[in-house]
């Protein structure tokens, strides 16, 4: 016999007399999926680690005695499966007659009718009688806010509490077990729910169901419209599910928001902030005329990252055209940032993304309060900590309660001294590496210990932090907002791209908007307004907004189609949701001779040398595949980058003494479209701990006004009793078009004027 | 019936009694003849008398052969489908239909639409319902899947209307909530069977 030599990554088993392939740790369940083999399940949620509940994905394994748990059971080369015999069969239809006993026959006015997994595999194993029972037992509704739960009709499976657990992070469900009283408990009530809706999209009974989509349509009469979510830059996949408003009213109306959520997640903006569109808005053809003037006389148009590719691509026409200067202050800091971080790695783009997120063992947070700036990432980052375990270490000013039992090791350092803090782990991160000469001697240069004092982190945090990722293996830095407008944001960016470029770690730039990315990438974006300005969703002197406050309306995004730029470095397309009766910006563009019918001729036309493809609208894939692989438009190319950075010296860092005031989202608010949603409208609070209301006097409660980026900000003060320190939070998520004009550090220090009652 | 006689269309062949009419005459003599004898026989009169006895018998012992429409109305089949009602509990007075939305989803003309709610009561609760009777083709499918016999069809076959919006509303098809002691309980199309207590399963749940 000769040897041979056997990838020991690649397994063959046979199931159902099928030869499949797969590779060494998958579960029996995952191989036939991917080879099109159907096991039915009750409990099993790919994105989740199997939960074992259920067992209807018993299979037989010859030579092993007993059914196993396909969800469960790894794989082992050359075994051969069976799915499918009587005795499975038989066993897998008293587990449906077990799940039915009892169930309240009210399918016809349950809301997951028609898409229930308890009726399709009632049906499937043709359970048409129930033959045993129990006692029965009163147990009301009880509402959760935005989420209503029947435990009447709640079967068990414990999908819920794993999404909850391993995917959000909030731990506010929980099993209350007693058998058959066994229920699902909310722990936390509201103070620690974020309202993402996980734990319902997942229900496969009408057990956690929306409250404000209750009872207001059946699943079979709506109409699903794939899109990808507008609000922050993870553009998570998910469909607006529409139908006619009411009988005396066939507008569509967006009724509720869907995701694969098999395989993907959403989290509470994306899911119950969807009815932001424009509505009823007719052609004003002398609107139009004038915004076409104003466009061609415009010395600069300010315009929000909230935008798609294609428009972003118009509004570069229009620069090119008539060299009308782009202010984007969204995207522009993150624009250079990405720039001077390029120049360092001599790669044209950051490498990390959200799976490889998921799967690091060791992450650092750094410069953003992530929970509230891109929930999708802290999604991710809890996936790597219940899963791998991760070592999570979050640095920034300001602890966040909510994302404690993720956080393995908190480093605050002080307000402003985030380059400080770059250089100190910089040095820290490529201590054992091989960077160059130059940039050792940059290194070695530093000086560690007035960095140290300066940004208050102790050395022996970094080594506490560098210790506790001994051994691991996968990396991830996530970068935020906060440095993206530092004055010295360029130098950080050039010393985070040492840590890519020369450590084991991939670093995620989280893009501050939906399509900050696509902008940066796509727009020549200027520093500096002058003389007349059109806003497109911004403040200008004449404003195309898609709120219905300025002179020209335009479409929201879930009137549009069109495709993004999400922070995976995917192009996602989105669709229209709801129809647009208005005129939209390339009605502009063509009106001023850029010639194109519709807005996605420009998909197309994406450039190339940026990363993009030459690919049709139509022609961009939107699915996930049978094993959860995601097919959503393209990857963008990495390509090379003129590696010519220079490291500057670490200037003194500046000193934010007293209080000081964050600019910061909070939880499921990006913009001003998510509060104009009506399950989301919040009121914005300035926060703060009490000891920030001791040193600025302020009583809770106090009404304050103050000034910041030429805005003016009338706010109620709150104390937040799970903050600490002397940072106070402000959103704002309220300030309609003027909420794009923060472009400067998200740390200022305002002079806060108490208002008289 | 076997097939065969099933399938023999031929109808002259079976049991019709042939009317002994009188061959046409050819002549004009037999014309002529014929004209003579109509005249002279009176058989105009006897078709008169016969009109006039069904009118004293009508206007004076009151016995008539037609129905005074639209005063009167023959009865109907209960199996009949004609204009929908739309049925009441008979206990709480709470009208019968939950909201399923299975005859809207059944109805193959598309002409039933339903709006519905989540009341404070914390129940399904149909906001509005509307039958576009310009559409429907009163195949009764609707009446046959409703789950709960809330909508049935009913003996109101007159549906003429100016605007297809004054045809019915739901209000117009319930059962007025004075008259519920007068609802009858339907017995027409998709109505349960008179033996259908025989067919009842027993369900564990009688414990």
């Amino acid at each position: 016999m000769t040897a041979k030599k056997i990838d020991t990554n690649n397994i063959t088993l046979t199931i159902d007399g099928k030869n499949c392939q797969g590779s060494k740790g998958d579960t029996i369940l995952t191989i036939a999926r991917a080879n099109d083999i159907y096991i039915p399940t009750m409990c099993y949620l790919t994105k989740v680690e199997p939960i074992a509940s259920c067992r209807m994905c018993v299979v037989n394994v010859e030579g092993v005695d007993g059914m196993i748990l396909s969800c469960q059971e790894k794989a082992v080369d050359g075994a051969v499966v069976t799915t499918s015999n009587d005795a499975i069969d038989k066993q897998r239809q008293s587990i449906m007659k077990l799940y039915d006993v009892n169930h309240p026959l009210e399918c016809g006015v349950c809301d997951k009718s028609g898409e229930c997994d308890l009726q399709n595999k009632t049906m499937e194993f043709d359970v048409d009688q129930q033959s045993f029972t129990t006692r029965d037992q009163h147990r009301p509704v009880q509402n959760w806010g935005f989420i209503s739960y029947d435990p009447a009709l709640c079967i068990m499976c414990e999908k819920c509490v794993h999404v909850c657990t391993q995917i959000v992070g909030d731990d506010v469900l929980a099993i209350s077990a007693g058998g058959y009283n066994s229920t699902i408990i909310n722990t936390k009530q509201d103070e620690q729910c974020s309202n993402c809706g996980e734990c319902m999209s997942v229900c496969p009974v009408g057990a956690l169901v929306s409250t404000d989509f209750k009872y207001s349509s059946n699943a079979w009469e709506l109409e699903k419209i794939p899109a990808s979510c507008s609000h922050c830059s993870a553009t998570c996949q998910m469909s607006y599910e529409i139908k006619d408003t009411a009988i005396g009213n066939r507008q569509k109306k967006i009724y509720r928001v869907t995701n694969n959520y098999e395989f993907s997640s959403l989290c509470g903006a994306g899911r119950f902030g969807f009815d932001y569109a424009n509505e009823s808005v007719g052609k004003d053809s002398e609107a139009f005329t004038r915004a076409v003037e104003a466009v061609k006389k415009a010395e600069s148009i300010n315009f929000t990252a909230t935008i798609t590719n294609e428009e972003a691509m118009i509004l570069q026409s229009i620069k090119q055209k008539y060299q009308t200067k782009l202010i984007c202050n969204e995207a522009r800091g993150y624009q250079k940032f990405l720039e001077a971080f390029c120049s360092m790695t001599g790669k044209s783009l950051y490498s990390g993304n959200l799976k490889n997120l998921s799967t690091s063992r060791g992450i650092i947070v750094f410069g953003t309060r992530i929970n509230d700036d891109n929930p999708m990432v802290k999604y991710h980052i809890t996936m790597a900590s219940r899963r791998e375990r991760a070592r999570v270490a979050y640095m920034h000013p300001i602890e966040d309660a909510s994302i404690q039992s993720i956080v393995t090791q908190f480093i605050k350092y002080e307000v402003g001294s985030e380059e400080g803090v770059a250089a100190l782990l910089a040095h820290t991160l490529l201590d054992s590496q091989k960077p160059t000469k130059a940039v050792q001697a940059y290194l070695d240069d530093l000086d560690i210990g007035n960095l140290s004092a300066e940004s208050n982190i102790g050395e022996e945090e970094l080594d506490a932090l560098l210790h506790s990722f001994d051994k691991k293996r996968g990396f991830t830095l996530v970068v935020g907002a906060d440095i993206y407008t530092h004055p010295k944001a360029e130098n950080i960016a050039k010393l985070l791209g040492l840590i890519e470029a020369y450590s084991d770690f991939e670093v995620l730039l989280v893009p501050p908007a939906t399509n900050a990315l696509g902008v940066a990438l796509l727009c020549d974006l200027d520093d500096d307004a002058q003389g007349y300005s059109v806003g497109y969703n911004a403040k200008a002197n004449f404003v195309l907004s898609a709120l219905g406050d300025g002179d020209l309306d335009m479409p929201a995004l879930n009137q549009q189609e069109g495709s993004f730029t999400s922070l995976d470095k995917r192009v996602v397309p989105t669709n229209a949701g709801l129809s647009y009766g208005g005129y939209i910006l390339n009605d502009i563009a063509n009106a001023l001779g850029i010639h194109t019918i519709n807005t996605i001729d420009y998909t197309v036309k994406l450039p190339i040398e940026k990363g993009y493809q030459s690919i049709e609208f139509d022609d961009l894939p939107d699915y996930y595949n049978s094993i959860g692989e995601e097919h959503r438009g393209y990857l963008l190319k990495q390509s090379r980058y003129k590696k010519d950075g220079k490291l500057d010296e670490v200037s003194t860092l500046p000193t934010y003494d007293g209080s000081v005031v964050y600019h910061c989202n909070t939880n499921n608010q990006f913009s001003t479209f998510t509060n104009s949603c009506e399950q989301l409208q919040t009121e914005a609070l300035l926060r703060g701990s009490a000891q920030f209301a001791s040193i600025t006097k302020l009583q809770d409660g106090a009404k304050i006004k103050f000034e910041l980026d030429g805005v003016l900000y009338e706010r109620v003060f709150m104390i937040d009793t799970s903050m600490k320190g002397t940072v106070a939070i402000n959103p704002s998520f309220d300030m309609g078009l003027s909420s794009s004009t923060v472009s400067s550090y998200r740390f200022s220090q305002p002079k806060l004027e108490t208002m008289d009652s | 019936m076997s097939l065969e006689e099933f399938k023999n269309r031929n109808v002259g062949e079976q049991s019709y009694k042939m009317l002994d009419l009188k061959h046409t005459p050819k002549s004009s003599m037999g014309k002529f003849g014929q004209v003579v004898e109509r005249t002279v026989k009176g058989e105009l009169f006897v078709g008169l008398w016969v009109t006039l006895r069904e009118m004293g018998n009508a206007l004076f012992k009151d016995n008539m052969h037609t129905i005074k429409y639209p005063l009167e109305k023959l009865p109907i089949s209960p199996r009949y489908r004609a204009i929908h009602d739309m049925l009441r509990l008979l206990e709480s007075g709470h009208y019968r239909c939950i909201g399923c939305g299975l005859c809207e989803k059944i109805c193959i003309s598309d002409c039933i639409k339903m709006d519905t709610r989540y009341d404070e009561n914390q129940r399904k609760e149909v906001s509005e319902y509307t039958i576009n009777f310009g559409r429907c083709i009163f195949c009764g499918y609707c009446a046959e899947v409703c789950p709960e016999l809330a909508i049935v069809h009913g003996g109101r076959y007159e549906t003429a209307s100016e605007q297809r919006a004054s045809f019915s509303l739901f209000e117009d098809m319930l059962t007025p909530i004075d008259a519920l002691k007068q609802q009858k309980e339907y017995d027409g199309f998709g109505a349960v069977s008179p033996n259908a207590d025989d067919n009842i399963k027993q369900t564990p749940l009688a414990y």
